[in-house]
């Protein structure tokens, strides 16, 4: 055995000043070229221009992935010593650099000669390869999702199709998703913190669809939308060949800008080299927009909706007629109600079909708990029902309308100009929103009853030119889901930032953080109302003792009239220290295209001692 | 050290009934009809956070509910069957669906085959699923026995 692998090692040693040289040459010719400038080569490091003119820092956040030890801030010498380790002795296996670096050889030999590499054997890569195929790319948006402050944007990632996928075999694609390693004891504020800060590792994640289509439509219950791209051949193995390159490898977190959305476009520009993506999010990356960015570079061909567990099941069940909606509840407490004579005698199709809801609708609510014995045997006698009704069952309809998908929706930032009365002031307001949509704005694209506001600034500038801030929403959420017989959803607001407020005669700039909860209800269609039981803390200069707590509550109206939505809203709140407030309020949106609306305003407020009265006219400018 | 440990704990219990379950020691092939959200530990985790936790799945190493699938080039229809046991039983009553294409991909079953598929588990829906309490490994034995009886269908079984 000995005897082989001696004659091996010297005839390696005798090749290796030969694969050096040839590393010499490739270098000699690439500084000809300068290479370490070209784009690509750029892309592929994840280098960033720093502020300084030809200075670069990498994204990625971690020593594995360069060969050099300045390569993190180098490129020229990241170039240098990648085209000395490729030429590394092929004993390597795995560890060697062209099994590692499968896109930088592979660019790297189209721009130069590289004669004579060593051949490793690249057993990991192949194995992965193996698995990891692709006809098509897809671009994946799991909607927007309130309860939890890391999805409240929706979230985008990529899936990979082999073959022809319809119907259930992209299941089995695989789905490539940059998202941060956190700490399972981290909680989701804690998270968003830490996530604003750069305070997680991110890496890119390769698993099957399904997981995903469990997580989103099941778990969280939330639409996802697919678009897929016209990413070629070519292309596609770029972008396979790319995110080889990434596994495992450690980027700096940051919830706004640097997030799952970002490094999405990142893998898009290295599979479509020339395409710029990622040059119109500097400081925010909100997934729709990323999404619109990929749409504006031509790379989107189509969409198709792939509807929430719940979606689902609310179709089915406004598919029923009326009389029959309660038999839903009953059947799954009681599935022998099915002997019953008015449920034996009806048409086979609605029987069909009453069945289908009804094992869905029992379904859906086990699936907050863990499994029960005699809710298990009640969904087994709906589900052996249901087997035996199928052939009437209609076929499926199509789910979701084309023209609401979330693309479609307003700009996620907001411009706003304003007039204003309050009392005996007249003033203008300047406003810039940075994200997202607030309850009363065009609705399309979005989900009913969200309000997601982050970063909202508002300034006043009254008769003399003074300028002076007249509201700061840092951040101003509200999820209203509509309860009924079915459905048994919270409600709830949270909203904290700088407001102006009446306190002993004379107004006080204060911060406030508000909580609510409750319920709404659909009292007929494209209307909402609601009430929440709130809590607030507001430090505020015009009390004895500034920071005070607060109870009270708040309902609303929300009505939706084509191009005009309306939003009445009342509250009332008591302080610790006996301070009341009273509050009324109108709001009326006057949608004039996707991009532009007008915005009337009418503010009530009893302060005690005085009431004031504050009408406003506001122009707004999505982008 | 990042934190699976819910997760770990529910699949340690679904497999308690398999002292060797096949696919490695920690799958979890006992996953029961009826379930409900199976690895509810890990999926709140991920909801919370919308990240992964602990060692980023690659590929190669994905397996279901624990379960080792390394090697196969295909999926697996028994670690699909596994992972998805409540839709695919809603899609066999029904006749179709997603997951019953999935677990018929899985299984390699091509596409002018997928048919006879569908129509062979939807008429054979009490013999799939006897009862409420049959579990995965139980349904898997049960389809991989129709389908090596029947002329179309037996080529994917082994």
């Amino acid at each position: 055995m000995r005897a082989p692998v001696a004659v091996l090692m010297s005839l390696l040693i005798l090749l290796m000043p030969a694969a050096a040289r040839s590393a010499d040459d490739a270098w000699t010719q690439a500084q000809a070229k300068s290479l370490w400038q070209h784009d690509v080569w750029l892309k592929l490091g994840h280098y960033k221009a720093g502020a300084w003119p030809g200075t670069w820092a990498s994204d990625a956040d971690d020593a594995r992935f360069f060969l050099d030890e300045r390569g993190h801030e180098d490129p020229r010498a990241e170039l240098e010593a990648t085209l000395a380790a490729f030429a590394a002795p092929a004993e390597l296996g795995d560890a060697h650099a062209q099994c590692r670096f499968v896109a930088r050889l592979h660019w790297l030999r189209t721009e130069l000669e590289l004669p004579e590499l060593p051949q490793p054997d690249c057993a990991e890569y192949r194995e992965f390869r193996a698995l990891v195929q692709a006809t098509r790319v897809v671009l994946v948006f799991p909607s927007y999702y309130l309860n939890s402050p890391s999805s409240m944007f929706g979230h985008t990632l990529l899936r990979l199709d082999r073959g022809a996928a319809d119907g259930g075999s992209e299941y089995l694609s695989f789905a490539v998703n940059f998202g941060a390693l956190v700490d399972a004891d981290d909680n989701g504020l804690f998270y968003a913190f830490k996530g604003l800060a750069g305070g997680y590792s991110g890496q890119f994640e390769v698993d099957h669809y399904y997981k995903k289509i469990q997580e989103y439509n099941r778990s969280e219950n939330r639409d996802i939308w697919e678009y897929p791209l016209n990413l070629n051949e070519e292309e596609t193995e770029r972008l396979i060949r790319h995110l080889w390159e990434l596994r495992q490898i450690n980027f700096a977190y940051y919830f706004f800008d640097e997030n799952c959305s970002y490094r999405v476009l990142e893998l898009l520009e290295v599979a479509r080299p020339g395409v710029d993506l990622t040059s119109g999010f500097p400081l925010t990356a909100i997934p729709i927009d990323t999404v619109r960015a990929v749409q504006g570079a031509g790379m989107v061909d189509d969409k198709s909706f792939r509807p929430a567990q719940g979606t689902v099941l609310k179709q089915r069940i406004d598919a029923l007629p009326e009389n029959l909606r309660a038999a839903v509840v009953e059947l799954g407490e009681a599935p022998q109600r099915l002997d019953d004579a008015d449920l034996q005698t009806m048409p086979a199709t609605d029987r069909a079909r009453l069945i289908e809801a009804a094992y869905r609708y029992l379904r859906y609510s086990q699936d907050k708990t863990t499994r029960d014995p005699d809710i298990a045997r009640r969904s087994y006698q709906l589900l052996q029902a249901l087997q035996q009704q199928a052939a009437a069952l209609p076929p499926d309809t199509a789910l979701a309308d084309p023209g609401t998908s979330p693309d479609l929706s307003h700009g996620s930032r907001r411009l706003a100009i304003g007039a204003w009365s309050e009392e005996n002031q007249e003033y203008l307001s300047l406003g810039l929103r940075m994200s997202l949509h607030s309850l009363e704005e065009n609705r399309n694209g979005f989900p009913m009853g969200a309000q997601i506001n982050l970063g909202n600034f508002d300034l006043r500038i009254d008769e003399d030119g003074d300028v002076d801030l007249n509201r700061l929403d840092i951040v101003d959420i509200v999820s209203l889901s509509p309860r009924d017989r079915f459905f048994k959803p919270l409600s709830w607001a949270v909203t904290t930032g700088i407001e102006r407020q009446w306190t002993a005669g004379s107004e006080h700039r204060v911060a406030h953080v508000n909580g609510g909860a409750g319920v709404s209800r659909t009292p007929w269609s494209g209307s909402l109302a609601y009430a929440l039981a709130t809590a607030r803390l507001e430090y505020n200069h015009g009390f004895a003792d500034p920071l005070q707590p607060a109870a009270g509550l708040r309902a609303g109206w929300l009505q939706d009239l084509g191009p005009v939505t309306m939003h009445w809203g009342l509250g009332a709140e008591r302080f610790a220290n006996g301070h009341t407030r009273l509050r009324a309020e109108l709001r009326h949106n006057l949608r004039l295209s996707r991009q532009q609306a007008l915005h009337l305003e009418v503010l009530w407020r009893d302060q005690q001692p005085e009431d004031t009265l504050a009408i406003g006219v506001r122009y707004q400018h999505y982008y | 050290m990042k934190k699976l440990m819910t997760g770990a704990v529910l699949l340690a219990v679904s497999s308690v009934a398999f002292a060797e379950a096949p696919g490695g020691p920690n799958c979890g092939w006992g996953n029961m009809l009826m379930k409900g959200k199976s690895g509810m530990g890990p999926h709140f985790l991920a909801s919370t956070t919308n990240g992964t936790s602990g060692n980023a799945t690659f590929g190669m190493t994905s397996g279901t509910n624990g379960c080792s699938v390394n090697g196969t080039l295909t999926y697996g229809g028994k670690a699909m069957v596994n992972a998805m046991l409540d839709e695919f039983s809603t899609d066999v009553a029904v006749g179709h669906g997603n997951a019953l294409t999935a677990v018929a991909v899985a299984y390699g079953v091509a596409e002018e085959d997928r048919e006879a598929f569908a129509a062979l588990t939807h008429q054979n829906f009490a013999v799939l699923f006897p009862n409420e309490s049959v579990t995965a490994d139980e349904v898997v034995a049960q389809l991989e026995t129709l389908m090596k009886a029947d002329m179309q269908l037996s080529q994917y079984v082994i």
